[in-house]
């Protein structure tokens, strides 16, 4: 029973962001700078409707989690911790990316998802994230021209070591 | 004949080594991604999408027909052995391919798929060959009026088909909306909702956002659900070949998936989803052995990837010719077309002839390489399956950002993914479809342009929408598709009670 009403949380969750992006848009649009009123629809038209569509959506959505509640009856369990965990590693790797570089940032962020999914044999992990990462930047930076970032902290060393 | 000698033109383009080369790569890479738990085909070919960057237009295409086709295949391999579907599409194949495979003729299902697909594929192939350049012909009449409603048309479709709620198909599609308005209004001028973040100016990436709703966002629930979820994965084992009743139950409903899956693929407002789903019915109905339907009949495996595949081809039709996607895969090839600066529509047969046939022709070849391919090489892309969860949904993350990275070098993308990423974990957890959101983010621009200049071209009338013709005969169509299901289902509550 208890996640029956977690879930329905969920769906007024959700009939709220809809309806709050909508307002937002609604807000956005109508403070939005009118550069020139010569086109007969100007660059609001569409922004609005597509607020009012959010705004409808949301009242329905809300109307709908209150009288016929959830879709699925059974609920879902949800590993909160995990889910973290994959969702922080993510976040470091943008902190970390231009500093440290793609391998460590990209490494650390491998170690963290495979212990999210129950890996904790962080030396095997490091090894292949390392790998991966290594290959990865290998081919895209010598092979393709693209550039994933070696870091800051690194380039200095790099440099020394071409002289 | 004009069609002949342009898709001869195309073949003596596609079989260069060069290309096929690129065409085998791409096959290849395609089944190999496109197997991993978890990614469709969609996702394949936005990950994929960096491979190509350095590639000319020609080739990089080519390439794309292989990887589109290759994904498709892998994903009904991990349909059939791992019962985890990457795509809407293939849940049907799921059903009776994973019982096959829990019986032990997981071997026969797979390959049932695959030649049911190549017959498919170069079917749909040979009927888009023809119906794509009728399509521009139709095409070359359409004003902006019409191209407006014809994608009014298209979105509703994608959004009142799809899942069990029209709410949360709406709230999907409008999402997708709102992220396509973002970045500067393309005939003013005018910035909208950039929030002073300059990165924000070009608009909100397609891939970005595909990558980030399937791959970031399938990450995040597969990490708060595996615990829950234990998977099974059945081995092949015995004869790996067709007996000769598997061949005689199988090579029907390829035919009438075939039949099924093209034209509803290659109408503006197709999609793969209702054909598989009409081809298994109808093979249920047509079948001596409906009882067998839902514990491994493998009519039920033939019928809807034959389906599946030949939508795939039909899905083209529009998006060459009127440069309208209509599944989450055509969005991304659509978006790799903007990045080489082609925009797919009637001018691109004139313009482009050479990427157009060649593009076409490679459909073919792509479709035997992967016959040829896979039937020897389905051991290999067995192992791929069992490849640990941890290291799987890592390595699957490493490439997530990278290829959201690589776009544009710069971290405002990575962050864009996380945030959509962590709003695809929560669509996932209340079952919202995706696929809206990403035909909408392409789409969306795209009817706002064709709509303002609709209106220019009226002074501001808004009645050309419904007195031009095609344009009022395109919404109705939308109308209804919306209407008659919403009245079906309060026909069918009410009766219940009784």
């Amino acid at each position: 029973m208890t996640m029956d009403k977690g879930l329905r949380l969920g769906e007024v969750a959700f009939g709220l962001a809809v309806l709050a992006l909508g307002v937002f848009i609604a807000f956005e649009t109508w403070t939005m700078p009118v550069v020139g009123a010569t086109t007969t629809v100007g660059p609001r038209l569409f922004p609005g409707l597509v607020a009012a569509g959010l705004i409808l959506v949301g009242l329905w959505l809300q109307v709908e989690a209150l009288t016929t509640g959830p879709v699925e009856a059974d609920g879902i369990e949800i590993d909160w911790p995990a889910f973290s965990l994959v969702a922080s590693g993510l976040l470091l790797q943008i902190v970390l990316l231009e500093t440290l570089g793609w391998i460590v940032a990209g490494t650390l962020l491998f170690v963290m998802t495979a212990r999210a999914f129950g890996s904790r044999r962080y030396g095997t992990n490091m090894l292949i994230g390392l790998l991966l990462t290594g290959l990865t930047l290998l081919v895209f930076d010598l092979g393709l021209d693209l550039e994933l970032p070696v870091g800051s902290l690194f380039e200095p060393l790099l440099d020394a070591l071409q002289k | 004949m004009e069609t002949l000698s342009a898709l001869l033109h195309g073949f003596s383009v596609a079989l260069t080594p060069y290309n096929l080369m690129w065409s085998a790569i791409g096959v290849t890479l395609g089944t190999a991604i496109g197997v991993l738990p978890g990614i469709g085909p969609a996702l394949t070919v936005a990950l994929l999408l960096p491979v190509t960057y350095n590639l000319d237009p020609t080739s990089a295409f080519i390439m794309f027909a292989g990887i589109f086709y290759g994904a498709m295949y892998g994903g009904s391999t991990t349909s059939i052995l791992l019962n985890t579907p990457g795509e809407s599409a293939s849940i049907v194949t799921a059903l009776d391919g994973h019982a096959m495979a829990r019986k032990g003729r997981g071997a026969q299902a797979l390959a049932t798929a695959a030649i049911g697909s190549f017959v498919a594929g170069t079917i749909a192939t040979v009927a888009l060959t023809f119906v794509a350049p009728l399509m521009v012909r139709v095409a070359l009449a359409f004003g902006p009026a019409e191209y407006f409603a014809l994608m009014v048309l298209a979105l509703t479709t994608v959004t009142a088909v799809l899942g069990d709620s029209l709410p949360r198909g709406l709230a999907s599609l409008f999402f997708g909306l709102a992220l396509g308005l973002v970045g500067i209004d393309l005939q003013t001028g005018q910035a909208r909702f950039a929030l002073g973040i300059p990165e924000l100016l070009d608009g909100i990436d397609v891939v970005v956002v595909a990558v980030g709703l399937f791959a970031v966002g399938e990450t995040l629930y597969n990490a708060a659900r595996h615990r829950f979820e234990p998977e099974e994965m059945y081995d092949l084992k015995g004869s790996k070949w067709m007996s000769r009743e598997d061949w005689s139950r199988s090579w029907k409903p390829w035919l009438r998936g075939t039949l099924i899956g093209f034209p509803i693929g290659a109408l503006p407002a197709g999609g793969s989803e209702i054909p598989t789903f009409l081809s298994y019915l109808t093979e249920k109905r047509l079948s001596r052995h409906p009882e067998e339907f839902g514990h491994g009949a493998i009519e039920a495996v033939a019928g809807p990837e034959a389906a599946n595949n030949a939508s795939a081809a039909g899905v083209l039709a529009p998006l060459l010719s009127l440069g309208l996607p209509t599944s989450a895969t055509a969005a991304i090839m659509l978006a790799a077309f903007q990045q080489y600066g082609l925009q797919p529509g009637p001018l691109l047969f004139d313009n482009n002839s050479t990427l157009v046939w060649g593009l076409i022709a490679s459909l073919y070849i792509g479709n035997v390489l992967l016959l040829v391919l896979n039937l020897p090489m389905a051991g290999v892309w067995v192992k791929l399956l069992a490849i640990p969860r941890p290291w799987l949904y890592a390595g699957i993350l490493i490439f997530a950002t990278m290829g959201a990275y690589t776009l544009n070098n710069n971290l405002v993308d990575l962050v864009i993914l996380w945030v959509i990423g962590l709003i695809g974990f929560g669509m996932r957890v209340l079952d919202v479809p995706v696929a809206p959101c990403i035909v909408g983010l392409i789409l969306g621009p795209m009817a706002e342009q064709q709509f303002r200049r609709a209106l220019a071209i009226s002074q501001g009338d808004l009645s050309v929408f419904v007195t031009h013709p095609i344009s009022l005969a395109l919404l109705l169509i939308g109308l209804l598709l919306i209407l008659v299901p919403m009245l079906l289902r309060r026909r069918r509550a009410a009766q219940l009670p009784a």
